[in-house]
Formats: structure tokens, C-alpha cells, sequence
């Protein structure tokens, strides 16, 4: 058959299916007056998760995924930058063939499928309209229209002609949704507000959409979804009663886990290298471990135990795993693989600035590094980025001296006006980790040299590690940032004046409640601000709203 | 419901896909209007590449140099370090003296040189280029007809990459020996050479899947922003590439002399030393020459490794980054020693990578011969990041276009006048290439033919 015979095919079934929809499932119509307002690529964990959920968690997911990037500190801020490259679609799209296949395949297929055609050897459109209006919600986030329904119940049919399978046309019709933009990209939409003529809310699915992913790193469940289709979730009340009801889940650890891995930039442990020579104890096994170890220490922390979130700087306490316990120089007694451990006042380990995820990542391949851990500190956990070293420094005077401790080289930088304006800022607080190696060990010399890890930072002297747990402990611009980060990472968007006062008060709300992270999730999703509308440039006026040109150039609540 | 049919589609619809690989010409080159140098039809496909390393080369504080030859024209010598190029010194060209101009804007260090050369615009902001990388222009020119429209390599094993179409989203590269082979040669591979070859029927089956994506194509660009739609405009673009894959494939191939398909490589080693990162290069790099031989792709792009590399020589606590910025001058010898040695090594992957493009060999040549590699840095010299003097290197013959064998000493003349020299060598219609102070209307004419 040619291209062209199957294209003529698929357009006959294509203008039937749209003239003679089946009863039961309903299509969504286009709202007036609607735009979209934002579009982000989902993530690697959102994808998993949503797959996940939707098909079974033992759906395996083996592909790679395209890079994320990275902007005001958050992948979350860089997703809206990101589209899907030539090779990343040959990879989403044989993901998508590979999960079509295993959510059919036996046994699973009847549950998956929900309807038995008349005859497995031939087409069913009914039941196909079904397959496809049921798993497009879901992975869409929303309803399909009838151009989408009519689309995929024409591919399953071209499928199943030529392959004599009902399920082949189907796994072809899922294929093409789990592949498509509506599924890998977060599709953000507003709406006229019928409460406020001439502005405009965002829609309750794109609600749904951002509580879901906020709360679980997931796509809204299937009562997120009906709290959208009833319009609840534009209620108070019935914002109140999803967010209750996802913050009171156990789901919550994979939405704090995703926050967390975005916030403290884990996934540069996809591309780290250290020196096998200099650091023989690294492997791929203690990478995936570390990173493990501080995503579950916050977990347990701020999760499970609903505690305060500047003792992560100060706690002795971790949870750890062979290949760690070697790095940390600790005996491991447990059957196992993970257990609980208290480091002793001895080990000079205070919190989460003292695992390896941290010492490790924010240093050379073959030697630590304070200027780096100085200045992911300020970044990460302080919102204080660093510009990039000027262009044009003399680097004539700043000449290695390779004896002695990492302070006397990093001097140069200290002296050097054109570099210390920065460094000056950055080094000390990198110089209190000094005693804990590229990897993270603990040492206390360095090339024959004992290593002095005291600072003067903003006017306190600070000794070491643990001094620094508790500078940052008592530093309140650690919380403010954790709730801008929090609010970013949910509406997606970095800063704007006009979020000032709103995170000043939040940053307030977050202190006086004890400083625990899901009260926290749930003062930001049940605010006004978190669900604002910014309408992006460019987007044609709406043809049929009441707007008025301010309103349609503008921000509306 | 529409099936989208492209030129090329249809043009092969028309024309056949009967024809071996060594006659066909590049159909859309043909198309384009620069059909003289394939009037023949017996011309052999010309590939094209671009090839970045990290850290420049080494100067001297002096206003000398460790790697600009003294003498101009053809006959150059070989320096020390362009050493790994010795082999290969009679085909490629080597540009000192081109610098970015920033019109202002300021040198975003390990970015600017790179992002000026590949966009033609000194960017704003790191990890952002203003213009797209001009090997999608090469790649939408030559690139249509083959399996994959291009390829890019990264074997330091960072997903790091430089070719863009929207300046944002960067090409998502193969770290890895293991991941390109399975990517070239793994499913969906046709051995243009097979006896008894047979269209997949289920490659029609996969179409019908991208034409249900594709129809709501409208729908979706309906009421978007203007960055949205780029990134929309990305993704469907992506789509169409994948239905020209889908209806190469659906083609019997052309017949392709030299190509053999290789062994599979082994998992891959996971290191940013300079022999782990040299290795890979030189294992991709040869996966890669016989995915060009066997007319899978006709473009690539390659970061050896990248802006501010990490790389270091095993062993030694220090990275080469490092090294460029706080190793003295040694007194004695008027340069940095490891600053020059690491140089040397990193370079060593460029010998490596021409080299295996050199070893297969087509027609009355080599493959090399019928490629064009545009080998370029970050920076000039490293230790004050300078955009001054950046190193730049054509490679291959261009299928007889490229006079090579020569050094082009140009001195504060924009880099984008090379990058416009490679456009126009492979035979890209475009008469100037950059913005502002660097915008260009002058190839380099000593090295076309």
C-alpha cells in the first residue's frame, strides 16, 4: 500500500468516526476565549511517575531522556525553555511504543483495555473511542476533543486493518498519545474568569495539573480530574479538599523528593566524574547511594516526621548503605540496605552539607574545592547566585603554589580586587568543609599540612563544619529561599516584583508554623497568587472574550 | 486527516530510490540550485561536521604562541601543538588571528567564542545562544535525504552539545561508544548491502502513529506565545524529521561500497581523564565514519570536551581548566608547560578523529576527502580568556571545494567569516552569515576552489 492509499484510509475513517461519535465517551469542546499561558516539558521523574500511575508501577521505562536545563537555580524555571530535539523523539517515541506494548500484553491487557471487542480480529470503534477517550485524559491532563479522539481511533483502525489485531491498532492509538506534545510538554491554559469579566483564571485542569505535580511530581489522579470537571477545584472548599487529601498521602515523599532533587541540583550526579586514582572508593554504586542518602534524610525529616527544616544543616543523624558506610569510614551492622546512623561530635559531619552528595558534587574530579562549595551554598540554599568570574581578570598574579593547604592558594583570589569581591564571599564558607575531601572523607591534612577549616563570615568566626550547620540553621535567608524556590519550582516562572510581598509574607507564615515543608506546599497552592495568570507575548487576543486591552496585556487574578 | 508529504518525499516518489550511494547526488543540494559540482551525477556525498574542544590553545604573554605557524599560505609548518595533525597537515586549513567582536556585549567566558562562531551573535547569556547554530542550516541542506539528519557526539560523556535550532534546546548527544553504535546500528538499521532486502511493514504502521500527533498540530499552535510556539515549532519539526526517517526507510538503500558494519563496542568507561575521553573520541569517531559510509548521516557535531573541560591527565589532583588559569609562565621556555602539554593531548582527539575519517576510503579518496570539519574552541588563550585569536580548522576536501593544506593568518578578523566559508563550501545558499559587528558578507576565498 502506498503512503498515499493508507493516508486516503485514514481520512474516510477519520470524517466517519467525527459524524457518528459513540455515546459514552464524551469529548471535550474548545472553551472561548481560552489561550495557553505557559508550556513546559515534563521532566524525567514527572514522566515516570505519570506512566506509573496511569499503566502500573511495574511499566519499565528504559530510554534516555533528553538533557534538562537549568535557570534561576531551578530545572523547573528551565523547562519552559525546552522542546524536544530529532533524537529525543526517536527515544520518546520508541518509550512510547515499548509502554503501549507492556500495558497491552497479556496478562494485563483486559484490565488495561476495560472493553472486549465483537471480534479481536477486527476493528471496534466503539470500544476504541472508549480506550482512547480514558487513557487521553489521563495522560493529556485534560479531556480530548473530538479532532483527538477521531485522530487515534482512525490510526487504531488503519492498524488493525493491516495487522488483522484489534490490540495492534490499539497499541498503535496509545502510541501516539504517550509520543505526543499534549503528553510531554505541560500545557498551561487560561480561561475568561466567569467571576471577573474581562480577566481570566487558569483553567481546572491546569489547577489540577500544578497541585499534582507540586504535591506528587506527578499527573492529576482521577479525582483531581473530576474536582476540575466539576469546577470544585475553583472552590475554596474544593481546593481545600485535594489539598488536604494529596498532602495527607504518602505520595507526598515523591513530590518532596522531586522539589529537593531540582532545588539541590542532583541531577549533576548524572555526569559526575571523580579521579579513580585519587578517589579509589568512587563508583557509579556510591553516587546512586549518596544521592539516595540525602533525598531519604530529607524525607524522613521533613516528610515523615513533619519537622523543622533548618535542623537538615545541623542533624547528626543519616540513613546509609554499604558503599557509604566505606566512604564515611563507619562500620555497617545491618541486614539490610539501609540503616539509620549517628555520627559522633568526632566525625565533624553536621547535616546535610557534610553528605557526600554535597562534597562530592561541588568539587574537582581529583581534589575538593572551596570557591565551588562556597558558591553552590550561596546559590542553592541562600538564593544568592554568583556572576560569572570576569573575563578580564590579570591572571598574571594568581599563580598555583602547589605545597601547603587550598588556603594559601585561594589568597591570591582574596587579594586580587578584580576576584575578590566574589571570592571573598564564596571561599570561607567552602574553607569550613576543608576537612572533608573531593569525595567527602574526612581528613584533617592536606599535603603534609594541617588544615585550618575557621572563618569570619558576615562578622562571626565560625569553626569548621558544624559551625557552619549552624550559621546556615540560623540564617534567615535559608528558609525565604526555600519558599521562593518552592513557589517557583510550582508556578513554574521566576521572579517578578510583584511577588515580593507575597513571598515576604509567605516566608513569615513558613517561621511562624515551625518551618515544616507540607504546610508550607499547602499555604502556596491555596493562595491567589500561585494559580496568576501571565499571559505570554505574542498569544493572539482572544476572539471572543470580553477582555478588555489592559487586562489581555497584563496579569489577571 | 493529511499524510504530510515533504520535497524530498515526494521527489523520491518521483526519482526512485534505486540508485547506489556512490552515484546519487545529494538531492536537495541538486534542487538548490548548485547542481554544477553534481551536474555529473557520479559525485560522491559530501558530509559535513563541526568538532569542538575545550580551552583554546596556548599563547604566550609575550605575543608568542604555541600553535600559530609562521609561515602563511600553503607549506605551513607543523607546530607544536597541531603535532596530532601532521598526518592529515595537507587536508585542513588552519585560521589564526579571527576574533569575536562583542559589539559591546559581555565575554561570557567559555561561552561567547563558541556561541559567536556556531550563531554568528555574541550572546547576552550563558547557556543561550540569539541566533541558531548554522550547521542546522548545512543539516536542513544536505541532511534530508539519509536516516538520521545529523548526529552528535559527545565523548567526554557530558551531555553537553552546541547545535540548536532555537538558541535554548541544545541537540541531546551520544556520550558514549555503546550508545552510538546501538543509535546508528541498532534497530531500525538497514545493511544497505543485504542481499535480500524487504520493506518493514510496521514502518507504516509507526507513520500512521505520527500523523495522529501530527494533526492537531493546529489546534496545539492555536493561542500560544511567541516562545511557546518556537518550542512547539521545535517539536514538530522533530516529527517531520521523523517521517523522512520513516520513508527513507521504506526505500530500498543505495548500495554503499564501503560500508561494514562494525562490532559492537563495549560499556562504555566512565571517565573526564584525557586518555578515557581520547579513547572514546577515537571509538566514536570511528563508528561515526562508518555511519557516514554507510549513508546513515550525512552532518555531524562533535564537543571533545567542553567550555570550562574538566578534564585532566589521570593521576593529577588538578584539571586542566586549572591549569590554564594558575600554571605560571615558566621563565625559561616563555609558556605554560602543562597548560601546553594538556593542549597537546586534547588535540591529540582532533589527530584521532580525522584520522578515522581518513581511513575509509571512497572513490579514488578517502572519506575525509569527501567531508568538511570545522574544528574550533572556546577561547584563544585560556588564561585570560581570550576571544582573540580563537583556533580554528577546516578538514577535508569538501569533496574537492576546500584548497587546503594552508594557514590563514587574519588578525582581528571575525570568526563568522569561517563559519561563512563552510556554509558556502558545502554548498549552502547563503551570502552572509552573523549580526552586528560580526555580520559577514567575506568567505575566507583562499581556500575555496
Amino acid at each position: 500500500m502506498s503512503l498515499a492509499a493508507l493516508a486516503v484510509v485514514a481520512c474516510t475513517t477519520a470524517l466517519k468516526n467525527s459524524t457518528t461519535p459513540a455515546g459514552h465517551a464524551a469529548a471535550a469542546a474548545p472553551t472561548p476565549g481560552a489561550f495557553k499561558t505557559a508550556i513546559r516539558r515534563v521532566t524525567e521523574s514527572q514522566y515516570r511517575h505519570s506512566i506509573s500511575d496511569i499503566f502500573g508501577s511495574d511499566i519499565k521505562i528504559n530510554a534516555r531522556f533528553e538533557p534538562e536545563r537549568r535557570e534561576d537555580g531551578l530545572l523547573a524555571i528551565g523547562s519552559r525553555q525546552l522542546s524536544i530535539t530529532t533524537s529525543g523523539l526517536e527515544q520518546y517515541f520508541a518509550l512510547a511504543s515499548s509502554i503501549a506494548d507492556q500495558a497491552l500484553a497479556e496478562p494485563r491487557r483486559a484490565q488495561t483495555v476495560g472493553c472486549a471487542p465483537a471480534d479481536p480480529k477486527k476493528a471496534d470503534a466503539a470500544c476504541t473511542r472508549k480506550f482512547v477517550a480514558r487513557y487521553g485524559e489521563q495522560l493529556f491532563r485534560r479531556p480530548l476533543t473530538e479532532a483527538e479522539i477521531a485522530a487515534r481511533v482512525a490510526t487504531a483502525e488503519t492498524g488493525t486493518a493491516q495487522s488483522g489485531d484489534f490490540y495492534e491498532g490499539l497499541q498503535l492509538a496509545l502510541t501516539s498519545m504517550v509520543a505526543a506534545p499534549e503528553f510531554l510538554f505541560r500545557i498551561e491554559t487560561a480561561e475568561p474568569d466567569p467571576a471577573a469579566p474581562g480577566q481570566f483564571r487558569l483553567d481546572g485542569y491546569t489547577k489540577a495539573t500544578r497541585l499534582a505535580f507540586l504535591i506528587w511530581d506527578s499527573g492529576p489522579d482521577a479525582e483531581l480530574l473530576a474536582a476540575a470537571r466539576s469546577g470544585a477545584i475553583h472552590t475554596d472548599a474544593g481546593l481545600k479538599q485535594q489539598l488536604d487529601r494529596l498532602t495527607a498521602s504518602a505520595r507526598l515523599e515523591d513530590g518532596a523528593k522531586a522539589f529537593f532533587t531540582d532545588m539541590l541540583q542532583l541531577d549533576q550526579f548524572e555526569s559526575l566524574n571523580k579521579d579513580p586514582l585519587t578517589y579509589p572508593k568512587f563508583s557509579q554504586a556510591v553516587a546512586d547511594s549518596a544521592r539516595e542518602e540525602t533525598l531519604k534524610t530529607i524525607v524522613h525529616h521533613l516528610v515523615t516526621e513533619r519537622g523543622d527544616y533548618r535542623d537538615i544543616f545541623t542533624t547528626n543523624e543519616t540513613i546509609i548503605n554499604r558503599p557509604l558506610a566505606a566512604v564515611y569510614q563507619v562500620p555497617f551492622n545491618s541486614n539490610g540496605e539501609w540503616t539509620r546512623h549517628t555520627f559522633p561530635e568526632s566525625s565533624e559531619r553536621s547535616g546535610i552539607l557534610t553528605q557526600v552528595t554535597f562534597l562530592s558534587l561541588f568539587s574537582h574530579p581529583g581534589r575538593s574545592s572551596p570557591t565551588k562549595r562556597g558558591v553552590k551554598l550561596h546559590e542553592i540554599f541562600m538564593c544568592q547566585p554568583t556572576p560569572d568570574p570576569p573575563a578580564d581578570v590579570d591572571f598574571s598574579k594568581v599563580q598555583a603554589i602547589e605545597n601547603g593547604t587550598v588556603r594559601e592558594r585561594l589568597i591570591d583570589h582574596m587579594i586580587n580586587e578584580g576576584c575578590a569581591t566574589c571570592h571573598r564571599v564564596s571561599d570561607p564558607a567552602g574553607l569550613t568543609l576543608e576537612h572533608f575531601d573531593g569525595l567527602g572523607q574526612l581528613r584533617t591534612l592536606e599535603n603534609g599540612a594541617k588544615i585550618d577549616v575557621a572563618a569570619l563570615i558576615e562578622g562571626k568566626q565560625l569553626a569548621g563544619a558544624q559551625g557552619l550547620g549552624r550559621m546556615m540553621h540560623d540564617n534567615p535567608r535559608v528558609p525565604s529561599c526555600l519558599v521562593r524556590n518552592a513557589y517557583y519550582y510550582g508556578v513554574g516562572r521566576a521572579v517578578d516584583d510583584r511577588d515580593e510581598d507575597y513571598l515576604v509574607a509567605q516566608t513569615r507564615a513558613f517561621a511562624a508554623d515551625g518551618y515544616k515543608l507540607p504546610q508550607l506546599f499547602t499555604r502556596l497552592a491555596s493562595s491567589s497568587e500561585f494559580y496568576k495568570v501571565v499571559k505570554p507575548a505574542g498569544v493572539r487576543p482572544p476572539a471572543s472574550a470580553a477582555a478588555t486591552p489592559s487586562a489581555a496585556s497584563g496579569d489577571a487574578r | 486527516m493529511t499524510q504530510r508529504f515533504n520535497r524530498r518525499s515526494l521527489l523520491r516518489g518521483l526519482l526512485g530510490g534505486s540508485a547506489v550511494c556512490l552515484g546519487l547526488p545529494a538531492l536537495d543540494i541538486f534542487m538548490d540550485g548548485n547542481g554544477k559540482a553534481y551536474a555529473d551525477g557520479a559525485k560522491l556525498p559530501v558530509r559535513f561536521g563541526t568538532y569542538f574542544w575545550g580551552l583554546g590553545l596556548t599563547d604566550t604573554p609575550t605575543g608568542g604562541t604555541r600553535w600559530v605557524p609562521t609561515k602563511h599560505g600553503h607549506g605551513f609548518e607543523i607546530t607544536p601543538e597541531l603535532q596530532s595533525l601532521a598526518a592529515v597537515k595537507e587536508k585542513v586549513s588552519v585560521f589564526s588571528g579571527f576574533r569575536v567582536i562583542g559589539d559591546g556585549k559581555p565575554n561570557i567566558v567559555h561561552w561567547s567564542g563558541h556561541a559567536s562562531i556556531l550563531s554568528g551573535t555574541a550572546p547576552v547569556l550563558t547557556g543561550s545562544f540569539d541566533a541558531p547554530s548554522f550547521d542546522t542550516r548545512i543539516a536542513d541542506a544536505i541532511g534530508g535525504s539519509t536516516r538520521f539528519k545529523s548526529l552528535d557526539l559527545s565523548p567526554s560523556g557530558k551531555v553537553v552539545n552546541y547545535s540548536t535550532r532555537t538558541g535554548k534546546a541544545f541537540a541531546t548527544p551520544e556520550t558514549t561508544p555503546l550508545a552510538l553504535y546501538t543509535r546508528l546500528f541498532g534497530e531500525g538499521f538497514q545493511d544497505p548491502n543485504a542481499p535480500n532486502w524487504k520493506p518493514d511493514p510496521n514502518i507504516m504502521l509507526r507513520q500512521s502513529v505520527l500523523s495522529a500527533i501530527g494533526d492537531q498540530r493546529l489546534a496545539l499552535m492555536a493561542d500560544v506565545g511567541r516562545a511557546d510556539q518556537t518550542k512547539l515549532d521545535q517539536y514538530f519539526t522533530s516529527l517531520r524529521e521523523m517521517e523522512n526517517q520513516l520513508s527513507i526507510q521504506q526505500q530500498q538503500p543505495e548500495k554503499c561500497e564501503s560500508c561494514v558494519i562494525p562490532k559492537r563496542p563495549d560499556e562504555p568507561k566512565r571517565s573526564a581523564s584525557v586518555d578515557v575521553v581520547n579513547a572514546n573520541n577515537k571509538a566514536m569517531a570511528r563508528l561515526l565514519a562508518m555511519g557516514l559510509a554507510c549513508n546513515q548521516t550525512r552532518v555531524f557535531n562533535s564537543v571533545h570536551t567542553p567550555g570550562s573541560s574538566e578534564t585532566y591527565i589521570a593521576g593529577d589532583s588538578k584539571i586542566y581548566h586549572q591549569y590554564t588559569h594558575d600554571e605560571p609562565t615558566d621563565a625559561k621556555l616563555g609558556y605554560q608547560p602543562m597548560s601546553s602539554k594538556l593542549a597537546g593531548m586534547v588535540m591529540q582527539g582532533l589527530g584521532d578523529f580525522l584520522g578515522e575519517l581518513d581511513a575509509i576510503k571512497e572513490g579514488d579518496g578517502t572519506l575525509l576527502d569527501n567531508s568538511l570539519v570545522l574544528a574550533f574552541s572556546d577561547t584563544g588563550y585560556a588564561k585570560i580568556h581570550s576571544l582573540e585569536n580563537i583556533p580554528m580548522i577546516l578538514a577535508g576536501g569538501a569533496g574537492g571545494k576546500h584548497k587546503s593544506g594552508q594557514h590563514i593568518a587574519a588578525k582581528g578578523e571575525s570568526v563568522t567569516r569561517v563559519s561563512l566559508t563552510a556554509q558556502q563550501l558545502m554548498g549552502v545558499p547563503v551570502g552572509e552569515f552573523g549580526s552586528g559587528a560580526m555580520k559577514t558578507s567575506r568567505p575566507v576565498s583562499e581556500v575555496m576552489a
